[in-house]
């Protein structure tokens, strides 16, 4: 009989082992949630030198002496959706303070909070307003021609743009997890997108609230987000510094800001459901976003298990755009796993300063390569060959 | 008072003394007012000699009135009129309770009608009919109660606030279905980890933890949230529900902005537009702030 193989008496032993726990766990947990917890997000010192409407920029102080650090200095361009402080977590777990010890001179948009009064304005807007402002800007403070640049997300779409309009202001560009083929059916959103009415939408809400768009992401995988998340946390709740970094992680995910209404419909119906930014059909301001104009280095980093923006809406930019020096580099995780996994903090941002460092005097190199990283490298084919940069 | 009593009430000659009281009354009245009338300038008093015209006019009307009325043939006309009264009353009655009786029949009709519209002894997909046949039932029975043609001043707010409610309802309908599909994956889940529980038993491997068994439970859910959400069902009812969500926003912001109208305070469109007239002349002097100083510094 089937009832006999059943080690009911070891199950519930181990129920009632597992209930001590649980209570035990419950008594500390107590303690734990009590006490002064550390979940300060984003805290490595910075001051606003710019700032723009609701638009700011950071500027991070250097921890090395002005001798070691590279002469240009790297802009980082971050989503409208969730907000930068990803990228500095907490200490020990921050791009930011990685990138300051390796050298690089790190400003960053804070592109704020949109409001009601921000509804009208376009991803031109962004683009060729306030990012080049901000472009011009550190250009003058450190009387250069050219600054680095690097997106991330939909701040990398932004910086794709802006290098393709804007070339001769950027030495090097550095897209993360950046969409620039929307056409693919790997990600569930380029899925859902394909049908939304963003007309309707924006002509509703305005701007696109931050709290419908997480939902959304919520749902992407429910099982994980809403169930396994929190199971987990309560298997660790009597553990202070778990309770502390998943607090941080709360912070940072449920802290979305609205995303401007024009933005949020161009975005929508030019890049994912026509797919212009990819086929260089893409216009701002009246302007083409002709790909074969971003003639300088780039580096374009992806994740392989990135549910939001999965590899095949990222791996195609590097054969489109103008560059001979190009490379793409596929890493074994998640669409956050890059920034925040200890495991990979410790190879993408040396690796992004080395990249930079590396083209820091010398003249743009042809070169064309495309790596992976990580346990389980995959096979790629060289992504590019031969073609021409447009100037 | 019975029934004897009703018969044998007679009301004529109640109203002939009440006709005859009056006129005696009105009548030296009316003398009395010309005779004094007479001694005062028309000509001087305007005003009063119309109102006493007037008054001279009602007095005559009433008294030839009251005289025809005190003929016996004319009490007789009226007391007939008086005693057919009851049935007027109750003829009215009759058409009033007709029409209810019509509507009430009307409302039975439609509710019979709600009976087709669900199959009786359907309980293979119970709980997922519920909710569906709810909103079918809604969408041929009741909306078009709310859509029924609103009438006077507040025609439009009415009309409005009927918008509004039926958005509600749809939204309500749409979002129960919505969740019902996404509590799917939930029911499979269980059904799919019962199946392997019994064929691990009768291979004797069931695991000891009982977090092994979690484990499994939230990988099967996981694989069966991904086959749902990449479905077009799913795509096509979360359009849905987020257009319902949509209409219902934007049909509530009217109401509010008939409420708002009536403040002191600028509506949401007045604001739109002046944040765009800003955004517009923002963008237009900026655009002449480069121009300039690309100008002045090629000098």
């Amino acid at each position: 009989m089937a009832e006999a193989k059943i080690p009911v008496d070891l199950i519930l032993s181990k129920l009632a082992e597992d209930a001590e726990k649980t209570q035990e766990r419950a008594q500390k947990a107590k303690d734990v949630l009590l006490s002064e917890l550390d979940t300060a997000i984003a805290t490595t010192p910075y001051e606003v030198l710019y700032q723009e409407d609701r638009v700011k920029l950071k500027h991070y102080y250097p921890v090395l002496p002005k001798s070691k650090l590279m002469k240009t200095p790297l802009l980082v361009v971050y989503a409208l959706i969730n907000r930068e402080t990803m990228l500095d977590l907490q200490p020990g777990r921050s791009i930011v303070q990685n990138f300051l010890n390796d050298g690089i001179d790190l400003y960053m948009i804070d592109w704020g909070y949109p409001t009601r009064k921000d509804k009208f304005l376009t991803i031109d807007d962004h683009v060729n307003g306030y990012m080049d402002n901000i472009v011009d800007f550190i250009c003058r403070q450190h009387s250069l021609p050219k600054i680095n640049l690097m997106g991330i997300c939909m701040g990398g779409s932004f910086s794709v743009m802006y290098s393709a309009l804007h070339p001769e202001k950027i030495k090097n560009l550095v897209t993360t997890v950046t969409p620039t083929n929307f056409d693919t059916d790997q990600g569930l959103l380029h899925i859902w997108m394909k049908n939304v009415d963003a007309d309707r939408m924006v002509k509703t809400f305005g701007n696109m609230p931050g709290d419908i768009m997480n939902l959304g992401f919520l749902l992407l995988n429910p099982a994980r987000l809403m169930i396994d998340k929190y199971v987990g946390f309560l298997e660790n709740i009597d553990n202070k510094t778990f309770v502390e970094n998943f607090v941080r992680m709360e912070k940072w995910i449920f802290d979305s800001p609205d995303v401007p209404g024009e933005t949020f419909r161009q975005f929508i119906t030019d890049c994912y459901q026509k797919n212009l930014l990819i086929q260089s059909k893409m216009e701002l301001g009246g302007r083409r976003v002709d790909l074969k104009k971003i003639t300088m280095p780039l580096i374009n980093f992806y994740g392989q298990y990135d549910h939001l923006v999965p590899p095949a809406a990222c791996e195609l930019l590097t054969s489109k755009v103008g560059s001979k020096d190009t490379q793409d580099i596929c890493l074994q995780t998640g669409h956050i796993g890059i920034y925040v996994s200890s495991k990979f903090q410790k190879e993408f941002a040396p690796k992004i300063a080395g990249w930079l460092r590396e083209r820091e005097h010398a003249e743009p190199r042809r070169r064309a390569k495309k790596t992976s990283s990580g346990p389980k490298p995959v096979k790629k084919s060289v992504a590019k060959t031969g073609s021409v940069p447009v100037s | 008072m019975n029934e004897k009593e009703k018969e044998s009430f007679d009301p004529k000659p109640v109203l002939e003394n009440w006709m005859k009281a009056a006129t005696d009354f009105w009548g030296p009245v009316m003398d009395m007012w010309s005779a004094a009338s007479g001694k005062t300038d028309t000509s001087t008093k305007q005003e009063g000699s119309r109102a006493k015209k007037n008054l001279e006019s009602a007095l005559r009307s009433w008294k030839a009135m009251s005289s025809a009325m005190s003929e016996p043939e004319a009490g007789k006309s009226i007391l007939e009129g008086i005693q057919t009264l009851p049935e007027i009353v109750l003829k009215m009655t009759q058409t009033g309770w007709d029409s209810y009786l019509k509507l009430q029949q009307q409302w039975y009709e439609r509710l019979s009608r709600i009976g087709q519209s669900t199959e009786a002894y359907r309980f293979d997909n119970l709980d997922q009919d519920a909710v569906s046949v709810w909103r079918e039932i809604y969408e041929k029975e009741f909306r078009q109660l709310l859509f029924m043609p609103q009438l006077g001043l507040t025609r439009s707010y009415q009309e409005r606030a009927n918008k509004a409610m039926d958005n509600f309802n749809l939204f309500q309908a749409a979002i129960a279905e919505f969740l019902q599909l996404l509590y799917l994956p939930m029911e499979k889940s269980t059904q799919v980890m019962q199946e392997k529980v019994a064929e691990m038993a009768d291979e004797g491997q069931l695991p000891e933890n009982p977090k092994v068994y979690y484990q499994m439970w939230i990988k099967i859910l996981e694989g069966h949230y991904m086959t749902l959400l990449k479905s077009p069902e799913y795509t096509n009812k979360m359009d849905r529900t987020l257009g319902a969500f949509e209409n219902f926003v934007a049909s509530k912001n009217e109401i509010l902005q008939d409420f708002l109208q009536t403040l002191p305070v600028p509506t949401d469109k007045d604001m739109d537009e002046l944040y765009q007239e800003i955004y517009l002349l923002k963008k237009r002097m900026r655009e002449h702030e480069k121009n300039h100083e690309m100008e002045t510094s090629r000098q």
